[in-house]
């Protein structure tokens, strides 16, 4: 077709609508569509604004307590230890993602790295199993449904009731009608995507990338036309609308339902990953190497204790100008720390394999696809959650090698090492609480836009695709249907 | 194919069987139903070998892990320090078919002698964003998919022969109503039923699950199954549209999955308030981290108040003291303890109205019931975290008396250190 009849398909869909309107199943499905993306809008961005809220306080009054401790022993306050909170993303009041899945706070302590704690899901009801009122589950779930339960007879109620053979008797073209259905099907798609979209805007006005909204929302769009793709394709070639209607439900039972959670599972069972607990002790044998950081009699330090002599060219520790247990305390936190890291570089790296098992189930589900795409680009997927743990170490290590500086610098050796010799003694073994003030303000900051960007082109390639070929396969059908 | 004779002899039964078979969408709809039914029992089954060979390699390393640090250490203090102790809540033998919250909840802890509020909310959770998606197990399959298939078997059964034509015809050559569409509904419920269940009784012979629970989840399968169908036929006798009844029922499968757990969920978690988690860990770290300053006679009362044994112990040298130590961190978990159990109980009052609320909801209800015969809900959870308080506790109770009195100790004394397969032995109380 060189031409495309643009009155013509303007008058097919506006016919659609008018059917809708007399169909009160269609009409009441649109309502109930709009209300439910609305309503889980409202809610989950109350929700997230909630949370957002309480953990920038609990960071605060971490922080505050910290500062507030007495003159202490410096490494008491590295055991005393620190919190670093997650605040959620702008666009996490569309998508939650992973964060009532993974923990939102971590305990950061000396010679230890703690993982996160108290994830929401686990103090849930439990009744959330099978989905949850966030506007990500009911657009990527339930708005195919609707389109569905709207659009299934949008070819074949003509072909049934045979007024599709009237209409191309007239000169109507095939493609003119499936364009028109096509278009009616895609203002409803507008529809469910404006709540959204208002909230997106609200995103932006709390400083989230103009860039990555109009992707998070385009996706949508993409995923939703997709879906509206799907159900003109069964309706044109089916013949019949019961037959277009349990295709299309069984289609949506498969992508939407059983496609994500197979996924995940064939992801999980494929690689498996050690867990923590159980790399801890793979862990802890490395450790046992470096020696106890605690004990500067380890004979780990004897090299070391050796070094120094030489170069402040004294005979003994205690001589020295800086405290040595503080210097053994720092180096040995320094090899134990890059111990920590390198496992939890494996754990997590298996933990990105494994998502990319499950992510590339998106070539075969489209719901697959906007769901990785959804959290990547709202900052709630499982690398902004990495990111998180891996800030949250950085944090940890510069806290406590800040304080392993004081107990090298502030401290006399002696005074270090009686410190248990008695009450004035323990007195004596300590510095002064103005040091505290160190401690930083942690603000985690999630991905910039571009990178979270790049990060979802796979996905995006994967709705390209279905659509691509979903709008070969229409034309095949429209051919046919003839 | 037949003459006419033969079919008239033919039981209904079986005619409806060669009928059904006829069906293309039918058959197509059995075979995934079975599909995914097999999918679901072998991918449980491997999940749960996956986290029985978990915990022997744990167990192995958690025993040299602490041989070696009791060859280390000839101190209570020190070795009380040092060991840690691995504790697992093993997968039952119907866990398979129901994995439940074994990926949000732990299964395996490890722990020491060291205020126990600051150790137990530590997770080895697994990977979060596979957990968010949910696991395709059994339970999953018959909770929320079963009613999908069987709205799609069942909602045309009458309007399909309408809208072919053959109704009338159909009606006045049968016997009786019941013998046609009767016959007709058992071959397919029949039919479903087996195709669901048969990976089911595989799996369950593989793992050894008990002829009870077998029977249990049949019988709750087979009554959930009845309720779907007997809906679908009863919706489905007098409208005439196949797609319109279907999206009825369909909607009634949202409002069940979705509408109601989810508004449940909203109005539980208005009315339920709990106390933060990390408020818990706050308030016991500032009470350990405190008692280094305070003087010791404030901790030792405090102590003495659950431990009236050692309440003349007085502190013999300055400085730093095992057992001091190990009271304060005692004395931290207690004043946490408030705080701890308000959480619990916030917890454990959200599981309760929970499974008032699925009362409404079928779907919630099935997955309910199989989850806790599997042992693997938010309630095993709940009783894992127990018998690791319990443990922790009977830890407390063999080291302390060493502690007071180190001279007594004497290394042999280890052969007889709690271990945490026999927690309920040493503290009966649950």
């Amino acid at each position: 077709m060189s031409r495309i009849p643009k009155a013509q398909i303007w008058c097919v869909a506006k016919d659609e609508w008018r059917y809708w309107f007399r169909s009160k199943l269609a009409i009441s499905v649109l309502i109930i569509g709009v209300l439910l993306t609305f309503s889980s809008v409202v809610v989950t961005a109350f929700k997230m604004h909630e949370l957002s809220h309480d953990r920038q306080a609990m960071q605060h009054s971490s922080e505050e307590t910290f500062m507030q401790q007495p003159d202490k022993h410096p490494h008491r306050m590295v055991h005393y230890g620190h919190y670093a909170f997650r605040t959620p993303s702008p666009l996490s009041m569309l998508d939650p993602g992973v964060d009532a899945y993974t923990g939102n706070s971590i305990f950061l302590e000396g010679h230890r790295q703690n993982s996160a704690m108290f994830a929401e899901q686990k103090q849930g009801t439990g009744l959330t199993k099978l989905g949850n009122l966030s506007p990500a589950f009911v657009v990527q779930i339930l708005a195919p449904l609707l389109l569905i339960l709207i659009g299934y007879s949008a070819i074949s109620r003509e072909r049934e009731s045979q007024t599709l053979s009237f209409l191309l008797a007239q000169g109507t073209s095939i493609s003119t009608i499936i364009m028109g259905k096509g278009l009616a099907l895609l203002s409803v798609v507008f529809l469910i995507i404006f709540p959204l979209g208002l909230s997106g805007g609200f995103a932006v006005f709390q400083g989230e990338s103009l860039l990555v909204v109009v992707s998070f929302l385009g996706a949508y769009t993409l995923y939703l036309s997709a879906w509206a793709l799907l159900v003109l394709l069964f309706s044109t070639a089916l013949s019949k609308n019961s037959a277009s209607f349990t295709a299309l439900t069984f289609v949506w039972i498969l992508l939407c339902i059983a496609m994500p959670r197979i996924a995940s599972t064939t992801a999980a069972i494929s690689l498996p990953s050690a867990g923590k607990l159980e790399t801890d002790f793979a862990v802890i044998a490395e450790l046992r190497k470096l020696g106890d950081g605690h004990n500067s009699n380890d004979p780990a330090f004897a090299k070391l204790k050796q070094s120094l002599l030489q170069q402040y060219n004294v005979d003994s520790v205690e001589a020295l100008p800086i405290n040595f247990r503080g210097l053994v305390a720092t180096i040995s936190e320094a090899k134990l720390t890059e111990v920590l890291k390198q496992f939890s570089e494996v754990r997590m790296q298996q933990e990105l394999q494994q998502t990319q098992i499950s992510r590339n189930f998106g070539w075969l589900s489209p719901k697959v696809a906007i769901q990785a795409l959804s959290m990547i680009t709202a900052g709630t997927s499982i690398e902004t959650h990495h990111r998180f743990i891996r800030e949250t170490e950085e944090l940890r290590f510069s806290f406590v090698q800040s304080l392993n500086q004081i107990q090298t610098e502030q401290l006399s050796y002696l005074d270090d090492l009686n410190r248990n010799n008695g009450e004035e003694a323990w007195k004596k073994a300590r510095v002064s609480a103005t040091n505290w003030q160190m401690i930083k303000g942690f603000n985690f900051i999630i991905d910039d836009a571009s990178t979270r960007l790049s990060r979802s082109t796979h996905s995006f390639f994967q709705l390209f695709l279905w659509i691509a070929i979903l709008l070969v396969l229409i034309k095949f059908a429209g051919r046919r249907a003839i | 194919m037949n003459g006419k004779k033969t079919n008239l002899t033919i039981s209904p039964i079986r005619r409806e069987w060669r009928f059904m078979l006829r069906q293309r969408y039918v058959v197509v709809l059995l075979l995934c139903s079975f599909l995914i039914s097999a999918f679901a029992v072998i991918t449980g089954l491997s999940e749960v070998s996956a986290q029985r060979q978990t915990i022997e390699r744990l167990k192995q390393a958690d025993n040299v892990d602490r041989i070696e640090a009791q060859a280390k250490y000839d101190d209570p203090g020190y070795l009380a320090y040092y060991s840690f102790h691995l504790t697992y809540s093993e997968p039952s033998n119907l866990a398979f078919a129901a994995l439940g919250e074994r990926d949000i909840y732990p299964w395996k802890h490890r722990i020491k002698m060291l205020a126990l509020e600051g150790q137990i909310y530590e997770s080895d959770a697994q990977n979060p964003e596979l957990a968010q998606t949910g696991k395709m197990d059994f339970a999953f399959v018959i909770s929320a998919l079963s009613p999908l298939f069987l709205i799609l078997l069942f909602h045309d059964l009458i309007a399909n022969e309408r809208t072919n034509g053959r109704h009338d015809f159909l009606v006045t050559t049968a016997k009786s109503s019941y013998a046609l569409w009767g016959a007709r509904a058992a071959v397919r419920f029949m039919a479903i039923f087996s195709c669901l269940l048969l990976p089911f009784y595989i799996g369950a012979l593989v793992s050894g699950t008990t002829i009870t629970n077998v029977l249990l989840v049949s019988l709750w399968c087979a009554i959930y199954f009845a309720f779907w169908t007997a809906l679908s036929l009863y919706l489905g006798k007098k409208a005439s549209s196949a797609p319109r009844i279907a999206s009825g029922l369909i909607g009634l499968w949202a409002l069940f999955a979705f509408v109601i757990p989810i508004l449940g969920n909203l109005a539980i978690n208005q009315n339920v308030h709990s106390p933060k988690g990390s408020d818990i860990l706050l308030t016991q770290r500032e009470a350990v981290n405190d008692a280094w300053d305070l003087p010791v006679k404030t901790t030792m009362d405090a102590f003495s108040v659950t431990h009236p044994d050692y309440s003349d112990y007085q502190k013999n040298e300055e400085g730093f003291d095992w057992a001091w130590y190990y009271a304060f961190q005692q004395v931290g978990d207690q004043v946490a303890a408030p705080l701890s159990i308000e959480y619990r109980d916030a917890t454990f009052k959200k599981h309760q109205l929970a499974g008032y609320i699925a009362m409404l909801s079928p779907p919630m209800l099935i997955l309910k019931l199989i989850t806790s015969l599997a042992e693997t809900d938010a309630l095993a959870a709940y009783k894992y975290e127990q018998k690791i308080r319990d443990f922790h506790h009977s830890l407390r109770v063999f080291y302390y008396p060493w502690l007071f009195n180190p001279d007594a100790f004497d290394k042999t004394y280890l052969n007889r250190l709690p271990r945490f397969e026999h927690t309920q032995q040493n503290n009966p109380k649950l």
